[in-house]
């Protein structure tokens, strides 16, 4: 049997929308694929179809996860969705074709031994992984304006799975996180709700005044940095082996 | 109330510098503690998990502002550098300074809290009514809702340990050394019963909490995140099974949420102290942290680990592995019916793996490649199970044919120091080669320090 790929937009709304597609095809599941944006070697025997993305579509594929694989399984898919991978969208696909098979599809993250959720549990791991290295990482500087500026380089999309964080821990303060890599930014204005814009409605150059405290405090934390570490027990390696130089180059104590 | 000499002229970087200086031995995290979300009125949320902010040059993570209030001390501990025969710049915050300090570091996301320790100011109780002033200020003033480790001073007043507790997550009373003598010997001035004395209250306090939170939903929690304590590891000529011991006994009996143990850094050069040459003692820190893994998530007693005739931990072999290879007449476990409890126990089987493989196995039955993908380290695990009722290879069960096996796969150590084979530990043998470790199982691994 011919081997048919449907070509989805890589976006949440993308690849739900191509789930939706493939299963309105009522075809074998095994002979049908979904791939992220053009592919540039093009395989013989197989045919290749565009889906434009359709929000109305992919409403109803979130609510199917939603109710018959469970919230968990949801927001595992998610986090799946987040990372640059470019299998994920096949990944999700099959692990969705997998757990509606089963009898209790809320039970699909624990099959492990399928390669499809297997992939998507690795990927959903490795976004949580830097979501909570990030928690930590990240550094807020204070701009003359009293705005908290954090900027942030991420391997995956994750900026919106941080900002409920840093919007219950600081409520009462303005704040902005700007993922560099997407030109994303979050922007949390003091006791109301977060919300995302991309960089060509936010200037970043706007983002060049620091607070006259904030070298002091940058000082100061630097110092402490200094101060806590035990010299008879100095351990580079293992210090870059928990702290990746990648997260470093964005961190005031490392300046 | 007394006053007590603040120095004008010293200027808040050099008091940050000393007084971090003087409490960098302390070790302290934020995991294991509680999950509490802002009431959007403050600042501040704590995550269970703990959150580690940066690492410092020796790779332990930085999580708190870990600061003594003042470095003056009335004692004259023979390991501590702030011992009062020691000639050191003494100094001290104002608890106005403790605040802003911690604001400030916290909103720019440094940190995740506050660590306050203290020497003791004239006396026990006007120690402890200091600490008690900064954490009022903190908590009330500036409503912050982050985590506070907090140190019971040792014969302060127990109302002040018990309004202190109201206020802060995590309450620390460190044990210090395992024994009685060897306090004695090394801390003339500080009793094991004047020690152990808070340790119960705050155990009787959350006790107590608990049922109040039952009947009274909102009624004020008192250390909520638990209490720790710390042992000094190799100050003293105790064995390792003593200090098991000890340790099983605080989490048994006084209901520990953490013990940690510190590798003893010799800042005095004290005749009553050991001279180490080869540095502080940081493998048999690692060898007790892993057996304490043990002793806490696998189910093991100390008893089982050591005993009188064999008090130290094996060097080569990690406690888990030291363990299956004097019980070898337990093993092979088939891993598809094995009880999970009995799967803990398996060498290259952590608590991850094992409920994957719980999990997993409901979907058939799986075999060594799936093993693999669940996370199982098969190099150590292959002597030890079997996968339908067959070993991965013909390999014999006998003891010193898998120790020399173990033994070739070299073990990875967070503090190799030539870096060649360096690579980290995880207590949860969870580094596979699919699948890499969570970032919470990795620093919790890591000296326990997280």
């Amino acid at each position: 049997m011919e081997e048919k790929y449907l070509v989805c937009e890589d976006s949440l709304e993308g690849i739900f929308t191509g789930i939706y597609e493939a299963y309105s095809l009522k075809e074998d599941h095994n002979h049908l694929h979904i791939q992220i944006g053009e592919e540039e070697n093009l395989r013989l025997f197989a045919s290749y179809t565009g889906i434009i993305p359709d929000s109305g579509k992919a409403v109803k594929v979130s609510r199917t996860i939603n109710k018959e694989l469970g919230e968990e399984t949801y927001m595992c898919i998610c986090r799946a969705l987040a990372s640059e991978d470019r299998d994920k969208g096949e990944a999700v696909y099959k692990t969705v074709v997998c757990g509606l098979h089963m009898k209790n599809g809320r039970q699909v993250m624990g099959n492990l031994a399928n390669p499809y959720v297997h992939k998507v549990f690795e990927l959903s791991r490795s976004t949580n992984n830097e979501v909570l290295h990030l928690k930590g990482f990240l550094r807020f500087q204070e701009l003359e304006s009293g705005i908290l500026f954090a900027k942030i380089g991420p391997k995956n999309n994750i900026v919106t799975f941080l900002a409920p964080h840093f919007a219950d821990r600081l409520p009462l303060l303005n704040f902005i996180i700007y993922d560099e890599i997407r030109g994303l930014f979050v922007v949390h204005p003091a006791s109301k709700q977060w919300y995302l814009v991309t960089n060509t409605d936010l200037d970043p150059n706007i983002i060049q005044n620091y607070s006259e405290e904030e070298t002091k405090y940058q000082e100061l934390f630097k110092y402490f940095c200094h101060k806590i570490a035990i010299k008879e027990r100095k351990n580079l390696k293992l210090q870059r082996n928990m702290l990746p130089l990648r997260f470093q180059e964005y961190m005031v104590e490392f300046w | 109330m007394m006053h007590y000499k603040v120095m004008e002229d010293m200027s808040i970087m050099e008091k940050l510098g000393i007084l971090t200086d003087a409490a960098k031995y302390d070790v302290a995290c934020t995991s294991s503690g509680v999950d509490r979300r802002g009431d959007g009125k403050g600042i501040g949320n704590t995550a269970a998990g703990g959150i580690c902010h940066s690492f410092s040059a020796d790779g332990r993570c930085i999580s708190l502002l870990k600061i003594l209030f003042t470095n003056e001390c009335i004692y004259d501990c023979k390991y501590c550098i702030n011992r009062r025969s020691n000639d050191v710049v003494r100094t001290s915050f104002t608890p106005d300074e403790v605040c802003e300090l911690t604001m400030s570091f916290y909103k720019r996301n440094y940190i995740e809290g506050l660590f306050l320790s203290s020497g003791i100011l004239y006396n026990p109780d006007f120690t402890m009514e200091l600490i008690y002033q900064t954490l009022y200020k903190l908590r009330r003033e500036h409503r912050f809702q982050g985590y506070i480790h907090v140190k019971a001073i040792p014969g302060a007043d127990p109302l002040l340990i018990q309004k202190a507790g109201f206020l802060a997550d995590r309450m620390s009373v460190n044990l210090e050394l395992p024994t009685a003598e060897g306090l004695s010997r090394l801390a003339p001035n500080k009793h094991r019963k004047n020690i152990l004395a808070p340790m119960r209250q705050i155990q009787n306090g959350i006790k107590s909490n608990k049922n109040e939170i039952v009947l009274y939903k909102n009624a004020p929690r008192f250390v909520s995140a638990g209490q720790s304590t710390q042992l000094i590891v190799g100050a003293t000529p105790e064995n390792d099974y003593q200090l098991m011991t000890v340790a099983e006994n605080l989490y048994e009996k006084f209901e520990l949420k953490r013990v940690f143990y510190s590798a003893f850094v010799n800042v005095n050069e004290d005749k009553e102290l050991p001279a180490l040459p080869g540095g502080p003692p940081l493998l048999r820190e690692h060898r007790l942290y892993q057996a304490d893994w043990l002793l806490r998530f696998y189910g093991f007693k100390a008893g089982e680990l050591l005993s009188e005739e064999k008090p130290n931990f094996n060097i080569l072999l990690d406690p888990k592995a030291d363990w299956a290879l004097r019980h070898l007449e337990l093993f092979p476990v088939e891993v598809n019916r094995a009880d999970y409890q009995v799967l803990l126990r398996i060498p290259g089987i952590g608590v991850k793996s094992a409920q994957r493989i719980v999990t997993a196995r409901r979907n058939g039955f799986l075999g060594f490649d799936d093993l693999k993908k669940l996370g199982v380290v098969l190099k150590r695990a292959l002597y030890f199970i079997t996968c339908n009722g067959k070993m991965m290879y013909n390999t014999k069960i006998e003891e010193d044919y898998i120790t020399r096996n173990l033994l070739s796969v070299k073990e990875k150590l967070p503090f190799d120091k030539d870096g060649i084979t360096y690579k980290q530990l995880s207590l949860f043998d969870d580094m596979s080669f699919s699948m890499q470790p969570d970032v919470t199982d990795t620093h919790k691994a890591v000296l326990g320090q997280l």
